[in-house]
């Protein structure tokens, strides 16, 4: 139920792994995920590292992107693309998922719990 | 968390998560009892809860249902809470349905007890301990070969060699 419906989003869909496995088999697209599980990056940053041309080096993002491993959003001219735990978790071991999702879940908690908390001090 | 349930902690197949925040123990007990706190964080967006049920009482119900921004919603099957002490701790699993009758999980299914043990801390702070039992290896090896099919092993390697190094 809660835990495994959450799981569900992440695992069974062919088509998913398809996307994952795809994004994993190319080194750039590893390199990247490896910069981006220490944080956030713009484009310029992701892209500095590698010899090549900025479209090539676009498209291996989208690819990441259409994986559900990472998410981006554009402000201004800034593009900034992040890991998303729960697409990484569809691939890890078993217990580390989990301990992902819970981690993802009190993350929301926290911020909800702080929030809430400001919010009725303001009051 | 009280020792007893300690004691009973298996590292291979459970999960205590620590946290301390900066606001009242009662906000936390909220957030985590109350249907229209749980709908706002229990999932990530852009899923979200369409319903929740809370009877919060040994045997008492919880459920709910999630929806997918563009898919059918999933979920929907009762837990049953197993121990209430109002402000202080709680637990449920899947195990059980409502009135502590055993459920019939799907193989599947990962079945489950979770635990929240929350006490003050600091100066108006709030220290919670979440902790998730898991049913044995046998259980979470078949969940594994299910969900995973043949041939994603390097796949999931990679990715395990990436999120290590993080």
């Amino acid at each position: 139920m809660f835990a495994e419906a959450i799981l569900s989003v992440m695992l069974p869909s062919t088509d998913t792994l398809d996307r994952l496995f795809q994004a994993l088999a190319d080194p750039t697209r590893r390199a990247v995920l490896q910069r981006l599980g220490r944080g956030p990056a713009s484009v310029t940053e992701l892209a500095s590292p590698f010899d090549m041309a900025l479209p090539s080096f676009v498209r291996h993002l989208k690819v990441l992107e259409g994986s559900g491993l990472v998410r981006s959003e554009k402000e201004g001219r800034v593009r900034t693309y992040w890991v998303v735990p729960e697409g990484v978790a569809a691939a890890e071991d078993w217990l580390q998922s989990q301990r992902r999702m819970w981690q993802g879940r009190l993350d929301r908690l926290d911020r909800y719990v702080i929030e809430l908390n400001e919010r009725k001090g303001r009051e | 968390m009280n020792d007893s349930a300690q004691a009973g902690m298996n590292p291979e197949l459970d999960l205590v998560l620590e946290r301390v925040v900066d606001v009242p123990p009662d906000l936390i007990w909220k957030a985590w009892t109350r249907p229209e706190h749980v709908k706002e964080w229990f999932v990530p967006r852009p899923w979200t809860i369409t319903e929740c049920e809370i009877d919060l009482r040994p045997g008492g119900v919880f459920r709910m249902v999630m929806r997918p921004p563009d898919g059918e919603a999933t979920g929907g099957d009762p837990g049953c809470y197993l121990e209430v002490v109002e402000g202080q701790r709680f637990s449920w699993t899947n195990a059980l349905l409502p009135g502590f009758r055993p459920a019939s999980p799907a193989p599947s299914d990962i079945v489950f007890t979770a635990e929240i043990t929350i006490e003050s801390h600091g100066n108006g702070g709030t220290r919670y301990i979440a902790r998730a039992m898991h049913r044995d290896p046998e259980g979470r090896k078949r969940h594994q070969e299910m969900g995973f099919h043949e041939g994603w092993g390097s796949c999931f390697d990679q990715l395990e060699e990436l999120v290590k190094s993080w």
